[in-house]
């Protein structure tokens, strides 16, 4: 928010008033200051006890060659220099960016989603019930479903396909194949929480709005980019901050599909990596360099969403 | 924002209803007729809606096949579930898997264990996010976006780096093998929902909490009496989406908790996971899965009418 | 009203919050019987980290009661995922709450050793129950520290197996019958070319109503007995040189791959996805298929279910060439001792207990989760009357012969870590599933790779040898 005084012009104030007037905002800011941070004095404190000596800690094993076990042994940047040369660091960092693929189909089905399901529609209940199931199932049940979808000859995948006359790739064994393969299953899996919370979005935009807009002639594409999605987009941002950033971490399920890292270690994304040099290898110290140079990629990317999203921000007066 | 009339005029009009078109956009433009013409008001096509059932109901189909698979893999005998095709009904059925599930004394602990960290955390840490996002949206506070970021900033460290050295402060302080690690650091407030809280209540009119100032409310009223109303539809979806998550976590509740009765159910159930022989005892691993998806569906059966129905302040939105 | 709604939101704030308060006071209030991972504090009280299947369950439980009465110690189990003990045990290593006796792979005993997480058992255990142990089960955990050498007779140890695990070769019965084959020897192995030929006339679609193969073996988990028995090997003995682009080793892996891409007796890589080889040994369409202790219980249902398609025996690995000495790997899991137990001449016996209880062997083998530990009960009273009466195979010797001497650790299982070994599967699929490289070409390529993991896998063992 912008500064309170009026240019002096406009109400004839003199210079003293407006001191005046900027000293009384700041005392009247003062306690509201005061309510504020102690509003958001939880979050911190909680973020101070319990995250602060561990991201201290994790910043002091990556500088060391600590296996895990024993003690650390201070080696400055090795495992920095190491992981800048090792070629499965790049791999696994380039699997984890081709995953991230996903995230705008998945957010363009979720709105369409949530824009039909926001119509009077028969049913509605029961299709938001439903398809917000596999956001709830587990994940041990969705990957053993998924691993026989992506079965050659009797998946479903690739009988569907067949339907429409394509010959089916064998999904899980191609390295060509087997990210695609993946990305289906999170966007699958993820449509249901994507679309509750467009859902939340859409019914709060004002029906008014929309009945002004038509009222003027607008077709409905045009009430759409120039209505809906400007009201949605504050989530729009939302999911695509926190799914970059749960993206940045896939892991379990590359786990439980690909537990080797998939044909030609194509599925294998970074965290998997550094989860394998940590517990089986013995790397806890390269494996905590590598987990922090993702931690510092993704904070850079997340900071350049905020800037670009400040820049489109507007807000209702 | 300035505490002028101006505003105050806003606020009531925001209040009374009519929507203002927004400064910096253009009035809409006249379009060629088409499919989704409106007429006149906004009036829904009844061809469309019906297209749009059938498309639904087939997408349906596909996002209700996981919970079909897994309860009909928890019928099966442990060879069917490997059958090529897949089997989606069960022949035989067996029903004795479930039986065993609850032979197993420690999954009615481990539901209560789940509950008391599920309930404790959800329920406080939503009014302590809730309050932090006001804070965060529509209170003065210098450097309350960076602040925002920082705690941001601690999801995006992976966790197998932050999972020693937590345990490590933990076991120090003695907290190991009791639910306490699982509900103390998430309790004072989760990023995501406070991120998500900020981002609704950009929709709420700034003049709205201006106004209350001016007359005199305390924030602890402007915010119980006028924003939690308005952002119930978000907190539910959130709520629902943290309660799945604390539910669902294993990471932890295995590394923490080592006597059976503290255990958590997901714990439990990672247990029944025989792992010694090649396969895997899945018809057990899924009844118990479908066992612990229950009080989920239940919670989001309740919190997603919050969602759906349409908001309190009925004068400025329908 | 309102007032209503903010009493029950305040109650419902008060409720949680003394739930929260609530799980924190229990723990408090019962502290003293709290089993703690730190092991037991007590001088008689100790605590061990178990995870494994209701059979494991039951024979501990009785190794353990007769163990407490013996002792008059206290003993408290805590059971684990197996998926993620792994990450338990280290996490408790590193906050410093060890159970006295917990499960260690032989793969990471270095690692382990050098930190002091283990103790030395040599002290605590008679020698003559060493001897009656198999030896691999004892040299999986043998470990000297000076020179860095693991498995030497002559060194300390740092465990005691849980048991010792034989990879076995089987072949289809029924299937031999069928087809009018004669079975292979109990205990001369087949040579390779032997194999080949037996396995061509057992892979048929026109003589029965079903289609059959020779074989279907997986690289990763069969290659390993092929390749010795060619002679040729992963890794140098001193543990230093990774040996895969010998030309023995080109050959037996091109040949192992040739199974499937030339002669044709394995389905293929299409065919083994669709449905696993391991499905396709259970419904009788494979002829030769490895057996393993842990499978016994499965192929014993299976063969009674359906004994028209399906029955096996057990028999040795194919040599390349005739005379040749056949091997497979023996898997191990063992039971350690924390250093850093306040009471750890009981925590050994309590291992001791676990590892060579008779009553607890019996039960175990009994239930065939695994062959008995114990050398003069294995191939005594058990060989020759409790094994068959539980419905192990016919040919049960050769696991014992695999536990006695054919059997060698799988690569890796000597060295700081496996991954200079994991990394030779990575690809391999180009050589055995769809032929696209020769041999040859990938194992020249790979041995570079491998042989520098080899060379830091070593580094870091010597580092932590320093560091502790």
């Amino acid at each position: 928010m912008a500064t309170t005084a009026p240019p002096a012009e406009q109400t004839g104030w003199t210079k003293q008033d407006i001191k005046a007037s900027r000293k009384a905002n700041r005392k009247l800011h003062r306690k509201e200051h005061a309510w504020a941070a102690a509003f958001m004095a939880p979050p911190v404190i909680g973020w101070v006890a319990f995250l602060l000596f561990p991201m201290g800690f994790s910043i002091y094993a990556s500088l060391t060659n600590w296996n895990g076990l024993g003690n650390m042994t201070f080696v400055g940047l090795d495992n920095y220099t190491r992981l800048i040369q090792d070629p499965y660091f790049w791999k696994a960092l380039w699997n984890t960016v081709f995953y991230m693929i996903g995230i705008p189909i998945g957010l363009a089905i979720s709105l369409a989603l949530a824009l039909a399901l926001s119509r009077k529609i028969r049913g509605r209940t029961f299709f938001r019930t439903v398809y917000y199931i596999p956001v709830i199932s587990s994940l041990a049940a969705i990957a053993i479903l998924w691993q026989w979808a992506y079965n050659g000859d009797f998946g479903l995948v690739n009988q569907a396909l067949d339907l429409i006359g394509i010959d089916g790739p064998n999904w899980l064994q191609d390295p060509t194949w087997s990210k695609p393969a993946l990305i289906i299953m999170a966007v699958w899996k993820g449509l249901g929480y994507s679309t509750l919370l467009y859902l939340a979005a859409v019914q709060a935009v004002p029906r008014s709005l929309y009945e002004a807009a038509s009222l003027d002639g607008a077709s409905g594409w045009k009430r759409f980019t120039k209505i809906t999605w400007p009201m949605v987009q504050p989530v729009t941002f939302f999911l695509v901050v926190t799914n970059i950033i749960a993206g940045s971490m896939i892991f379990t399920e590359i786990n439980i599909m690909t537990p080797t890292g998939g044909p030609s270690w194509s599925t294998a994304s970074l965290v998997w990596y550094v989860w394998n040099q940590a517990f089986r290898n013995l790397q806890m110290g390269y494996a905590t360099a590598m987990a922090l140079v993702l931690g510092i990629l993704v904070l850079i990317v997340t900071a350049i969403q905020f800037r670009i999203n400040r820049a489109n921000e507007f807000s209702i007066d | 924002m300035s505490l002028n009339a101006n505003s105050a005029r806003a606020a009531s009009r925001a209040l009374a209803g009519a929507g203002e078109p927004d400064q910096g956009r253009q009035a809409p433009q006249l379009k060629k007729r088409g499919l989704f013409q409106a007429k006149g008001a906004t009036q829904e096509s009844p061809r469309v809606n019906a297209l749009l059932t059938v498309i639904l109901s087939i997408g349906a189909v596909v996002m209700a096949a996981p919970l079909v698979w897994m309860v009909s893999t928890s019928l099966k005998t442990k060879d069917a579930v490997y059958a090529l095709p897949p089997e989606w009904i069960p022949d035989p059925f067996v029903w004795d898997t479930y039986r065993r599930v609850f032979d197993d004394t420690y999954v009615l602990s481990g539901i209560k264990n789940s509950l008391i960290v599920a309930v404790s955390v959800t329920v406080v840490g939503t009014v302590f996010s809730s309050l932090a996002a006001f804070a965060l949206a529509k209170l003065r506070l210098p450097g309350k976006n960076a602040i925002f970021l920082m705690l941001l900033s601690g999801m995006m460290v992976p966790f197998p780096t932050l999972m020693i050295p937590q345990f490590v402060m933990f076991s120090r302080i003695g907290w190991v093998d009791t639910l306490l690690p699982l509900i103390v650091p998430v309790i004072l407030g989760n990023v995501i929902m406070i991120f998500f809280l900020r981002q609704y209540l950009h929709n709420v009119p700034d003049s709205l909490v201006e106004a209350a100032k001016i007359d005199g409310a305390s924030y602890l009223k402007i915010f119980w009496t006028m924003i939690m109303p308005l952002i119930r539809p978000a907190v539910a979806a959130q709520f629902i989406l943290w309660f799945m998550f604390v539910w669902n976590d294993y990471l932890a509740p295995i590394i923490y908790l080592n006597s059976p009765e503290k255990q958590t159910l997901q714990v439990v159930i990672a247990n029944m996971n025989v792992q010694y022989a090649t396969q895997r005892d899945y018809p057990l691993i899924m009844a118990a899965s479908v066992i612990s998806v229950i009080p989920i569906l239940v919670v989001f059966l309740i919190f997603q009418r919050q969602i759906i129905e349409s908001i309190a302040l009925t004068g400025s939105k329908t | 009203m309102r007032r209503m709604k903010v009493a029950a939101a305040a109650a419902t704030m008060v409720g949680a919050l003394t739930l929260a308060a609530c799980s924190a006071g229990d723990s408090n209030g019962n502290g003293s019987d709290e089993p703690d991972t730190s092991g037991g504090d007590a001088p008689n009280e100790l605590t061990f980290m178990f995870r494994g299947g209701e059979y494991d369950k039951l024979a501990y439980e009785t190794a353990i009661a007769s163990f407490e009465e013996e002792t008059g110690a206290e003993v408290t189990m805590i059971i684990t995922d197996a998926d993620q003990y792994a990450t338990k045990l280290q996490a408790a290593i590193a906050g410093n709450k060890v159970p006295d006796v917990f499960y260690i792979e032989p793969a990471k005993m270095m690692g382990y050793v050098y930190a002091g997480v283990l103790a030395d058992l040599t002290e605590y255990v008679e020698q003559d129950v060493i001897d009656n142990i198999w030896d691999f089960g004892v040299d999986a955990y043998r470990f000297n520290t000076e020179t860095g050498e693991r498995g030497n007779s002559s060194d300390p140890y740092y465990g005691l197996p849980k048991d010792v695990g034989p990879f076995g070769f089987g072949y289809n019965t029924v299937l031999f019958e069928k087809l009018g084959l004669e079975a292979p020897s109990a205990d001369e192995p087949l040579t390779f070319d032997e194999f080949v030929a037996l396995c061509q006339e057992l892979t048929q679609d026109d003589e029965l109503d079903y289609q059959t193969w020779g074989t279907g073996l997986n690289v990763t988990w069969n290659s390993q007995a092929f390749i010795w028995g060619a002679g040729a090997d992963w890794i140098s003995e001193d543990q230093k040189t990774v040996t895969v682009d010998t030309p023995e080793f080109a050959e037996a892996l091109q040949w192992f791959a040739d199974l499937g891409l030339v002669e044709g007796v394995t389905p293929s890589a299409e065919q083994a996805q669709t449905l696993d080889t391991y499905q396709r040994w259970m419904a009788g369409e494979i002829g030769f298929f490895p057996v393993a202790p842990w499978d016994i219980a499965t192929y014993n249902a299976v063969a009674e279910e359906n004994p028209d398609t399906f029955g096996y025996d057990v028999i040795p690995y194919p040599v390349a060439n005739e005379g040749d000495d056949w091997a497979t790997w023996l898997g191990s899991l063992g039971i350690a001792v924390s250093e850093n137990s306040a009471n750890k001449e009981l925590a050994a016996q309590l291992a001791v207990y676990l590892s060579t209880d008779l009553d607890a062997q019996k039960i175990l083998a009994e239930n065939k989760v695994q062959i008995p530990n114990l050398i003069d009960y294995a191939t005594g009273e058990w060989i020759e009357t409790d094994a068959p009466a539980a419905g192990w195979p016919a040919n049960t010797q050769a696991f014992l012969d695999i536990a006695q001497e054919k059997g060698r650790p799988l690569p890796g299982v000597w060295t700081y870590t496996p991954e200079w070994y994991d990394n030779f599967w990575i690809g391999i699929e180009n050589v055995v599933d769809n032929g696209s490289q020769t041999a040859t070409d990938f194992l020249a390529a790979k041995q570079t790779e491998m042989q520098q993991l080899l060379d830091q896998s070593w580094i870091n063992a010597d580092q932590a040898k320093v560091t502790g």
